[in-house]
């Protein structure tokens, strides 16, 4: 277990600064600079190498680089160029947004996802099957802004039970802000739910199948024992992987959802950033998405274990 | 159920059409504005996005004069100013007691640190050369400020009256981007990132009978329908800038809410290398101008609203001179002069847009058809509005675009050869400095448009139309401005009916 963690955070730091290097060179090259896009169609040379040399953009790539990743490495980090404030305190707040969505919206894909997944694949071919099967169809081939829209629609427009979005801080309304993210999690919700739907049935049809659940059907137990002790546990494995992914996704914010509902998530942030080429924002999030993305499949490397005692982490 | 109906629309025509006169202001009341962008930073003085300038200018800072929502100029910090014979010396008379949002005073000395700070060598205001005419300023007296310019400049006035020129404290100006202070009817509350701004009702304004408002909060939607849906939820008051006018046409239906279709100072235009085959052809841009129904353009992309102009000026600025005549929609013609410029076969070209602005695309669209039927293939790629900023604006490297030119007596533009257009023409410089020079308002209206004539004569750009400004609000919202002559969206006289 120590080698595994040690081999992990080698190749997290490691992986880190490729990040970095890459991030940094890609919006190095990339045309148009943050002096330019500020000063925007009144760009004249004097004022654009004002500006320039006030945001540090006049000097070379190198020195540059080693700028941020010093101010990176001492803890300061950089400071948003449109926002005035440390990027670090930029992205607290916004996963103050993102990762309560992002928890939601996954705790409505399992809630709805496992139960259906299971009775889909106890009942395999029949009619509640069919229907179910049907519905995840329809689910997948759903746009998430569409339903995000269609559910702002009838909750906030026709039976006004909430607003059409917006988020009022924890600080100001806690139950307020929970009320906001309800909407947009169960949009975001609902459509994974379809895919872990059909995931969670067809992973435990194959499991049933299996030798080992013939011989507990044959030991005479009860069915939800088969079920939920010894089928379930290990049906569960490409759910989870397939839901570490997602959470990974979630966590790098949810752009559209997040427009949809104007929510000052992850996901616009950047998004706005890249537009108003922020580049200190744009690269300290996308490092620490990587960071999110390596960090959350490390979990998932640890429910493996706890799921099949056979995985062994070393 | 159906006879019902039937009674219900007739009656709604023989109500009393509401009164546009709503009567008496009252004080009090929270107002919630849409606004598509977030600004960059909260300093007008070091950004040009038109965001900040929404958000705080009018409402937060001010400048020495003020213009109206019919582009009228009006006292502002200067309660009245007077210009000498020889047009080069201006002496403002500032209102005595302004106080900053601090405490601090506002006088004379402050307006000069404005202004030289402005036009200083370390300036990051996006409009130096408007305060670079000035030659020296002198402080007779506690609130007397007097500005000699090195030469005469008809615009002096109007450029202090733009949210480059907005007075900011001495002493509390170095956080304008976090932290605006300023003099305005409301001070700077709360800025939640990627939220909101909150501004609340300023009780030392210099005007004691104003704001009428208590708080003034500008939320951040992007997407068309989510301003929508927040509209008609109740969650806010005021699209300010409406991104889909087929929406507005829909709410316009709506009771409850009203749409104000009023003009804005943005012209929005084809702009054509004029130094990039075949555009150099004076030809063939003005076959390209005779292909050009604008009328279609706002039917299809506009959804009807916005106003035709053929030069690049706004109907609703003063000393406008109507160009729309010069190259009336005419296929054959265009088709006629193709041929003469060597084209009779039409020939094919880029149009590249930034979908960062909806109508650009739209737009597009419609011209893509309209130029396909003299022949010219037009090919419409997207680009993002970063690379716009630096390879079309800043390194000319393009055929033709689409944008509109959102600030208010820009014409300017067209005497830098340098600019984008490339559009290089002594005869316009000539005309634009005798307009900047002209003493008498007859003079100016003759100068300023012979200019507006000489590039619609040379086709320069395709003209294509003044954008409607397409305020959205509850019908409750009084006294918010249907033309937007400038890129304020000022509160300071908004009320809101009881």
């Amino acid at each position: 277990m120590t080698r595994y963690l040690v081999r992990k955070l080698i190749t997290l730091i490691v992986l880190l600064f490729l990040v970095s290097i890459t991030v940094f060179s890609v919006l190095f090259v990339l045309p148009g600079d943050p002096a330019e896009i500020i000063l925007g169609m009144n760009a004249t040379p004097e004022t654009l190498a004002n500006l320039r040399a006030e945001l540090g953009l006049d000097r070379s790539f190198i020195v540059q680089y080693a700028n941020w990743i010093g101010s990176l490495l001492t803890g300061r980090g950089s400071m948003s160029i449109t926002y005035d404030v440390p990027v670090f305190d930029l992205i607290l707040s916004r996963l103050a947004v993102t990762g309560p969505l992002a928890i939601f919206a996954i705790c409505f894909a399992v809630v709805i996802s496992l139960p259906l997944g299971i009775y889909a694949a106890r009942h395999q071919n029949q009619p509640g099957d069919v229907i179910v099967m049907f519905f995840t169809q329809l689910g997948l081939a759903t746009p998430e802004f569409w339903l995000g829209i269609l559910l702002i629609l009838l909750f906030a427009v026709k039976w006004g039970l909430f607003s059409a979005g917006g988020f009022p801080g924890w600080s100001v309304s806690f139950w307020g802000s929970a009320k906001a993210l309800l909407l947009p999690s169960f949009a975001l919700g609902v459509i994974r739910a379809s895919i872990l739907t059909r995931l969670t049935r067809s992973s435990m049809l194959e499991v049933l199948r299996e030798d080992y659940v013939r011989t507990a059907w044959a030991k005479g137990l009860r069915e939800r024992t088969v079920v939920y002790v010894h089928a379930l546990k290990n049906a569960l494995i490409p759910v989870v992987t397939i839901l570490g992914l997602q959470v990974g996704q979630l966590m790098a914010g949810a752009i559209i959802i997040e427009n949809v509902y104007y929510l000052p998530g992850l996901g616009r942030l950047v998004f706005q950033a890249i537009g108003q080429r922020d580049l200190p924002v744009v690269r300290e999030i996308v490092l620490f998405m990587a960071a999110a993305v390596i960090f959350v499949n490390f979990i998932v490397d640890l429910t493996y274990a706890v799921l099949d005692p056979r995985v062994r982490l070393t | 159920m159906k006879k019902l109906l039937f009674i219900l629309i007739a009656l709604t025509f023989f109500l009393p059409v509401e009164a546009i006169s709503a009567g008496n202001p009252v004080k009090g009341g929270n107002l919630v504005v849409a606004q598509p962008a977030e600004p960059p930073g909260l300093d007008p003085t070091a950004n040009t996005a038109a965001a900040i300038d929404r958000v705080v200018w009018a409402n937060v800072f001010e400048t020495l004069i003020k213009v109206d929502d019919q582009g009228q100029i009006l006292p502002g910090l200067a309660k009245e100013w007077n210009i000498s014979t020889d047009g080069k010396v201006y002496t403002f008379s500032l209102r005595a007691g302004v106080k900053y949002h601090n405490g601090e005073p506002f006088n004379a000395q402050v307006a000069k640190w404005n202004l030289e700070r402005a036009m200083g060598p370390k300036t990051v205001n996006p409009h130096p050369e408007y305060f670079r005419v000035i030659e020296s300023i002198q402080t007779p007296a506690e609130n007397t400020l007097k500005i000699t310019l090195k030469d005469v400049d008809a615009l002096f006035l109007v450029h202090m009256a733009e949210g480059d020129a907005s007075m900011l404290p001495i002493n509390g100006y170095k956080d304008a981007k976090s932290h605006p202070i300023g003099t305005g009817p409301f001070k700077f509350a709360k800025w939640v990132r990627g939220d909101r701004v909150e501004l609340t009702r300023f009780d030392g304004y210099w005007n004691p009978e104003l704001p009428y408002l208590d708080k003034v909060t500008f939320r951040f939607i992007s997407d068309a329908s989510a301003q929508t849906a927040a509209l008609m939820a109740g969650d806010i008051d005021v699209i300010g800038w409406i991104g889909s006018p087929e929406t507005a046409l829909e709410l316009a239906k709506d009771k409850r809410f009203k749409v104000l279709d009023g003009a804005s100072t943005s012209d929005m235009i084809l702009s054509t290398n004029n130094k990039a085959e075949p555009f150099n052809n004076l030809k063939v841009r003005q076959a390209m101008a005779h292909a050009i129904d604008r009328k279609m353009i706002i039917d299809l992309a506009m959804s009807g609203f916005g106003t035709p102009i053929g030069s690049h000026w706004s109907p609703a600025a003063p000393y406008y001179a109507d160009m729309t005549g010069t190259y009336p929609y005419d296929l054959e013609k265009a088709k006629k002069l193709l041929a003469e410029a060597g084209y009779p076969d039409g020939f094919e070209a880029v149009l590249q847009v930034p979908p960062k602005y909806a109508y650009t695309v739209r737009v597009g669209e419609v011209l893509v058809d309209q130029f396909s039927k003299v022949g010219i293939q037009l090919k419409m790629e997207n680009i993002e509005w970063g690379q716009w900023i630096k390879r079309i604006f800043l390194n000319k490297e393009y055929q033709l675009t689409i944008i509109g030119h959102a600030e208010a007596w820009d014409i300017g533009i067209y005497a830098n050869p340098k600019y984008y257009f490339q559009y290089d023409s002594q005869e316009f410089r000539d005309a634009y400095a005798k307009a900047l020079k002209a003493p008498s308002e007859e003079e100016k209206a003759k100068w300023f448009g012979e200019t507006q004539r000489i590039i619609a004569r040379d086709a320069v750009n395709g003209f294509l139309i003044s954008s409607p400004s397409l305020p959205v609000m509850k019908a409750e919202v009084m006294g918010w401005w249907k033309n937007y002559p400038t890129i304020a969206l000022d509160c300071t006289k908004v009320w809101l009916k009881k």
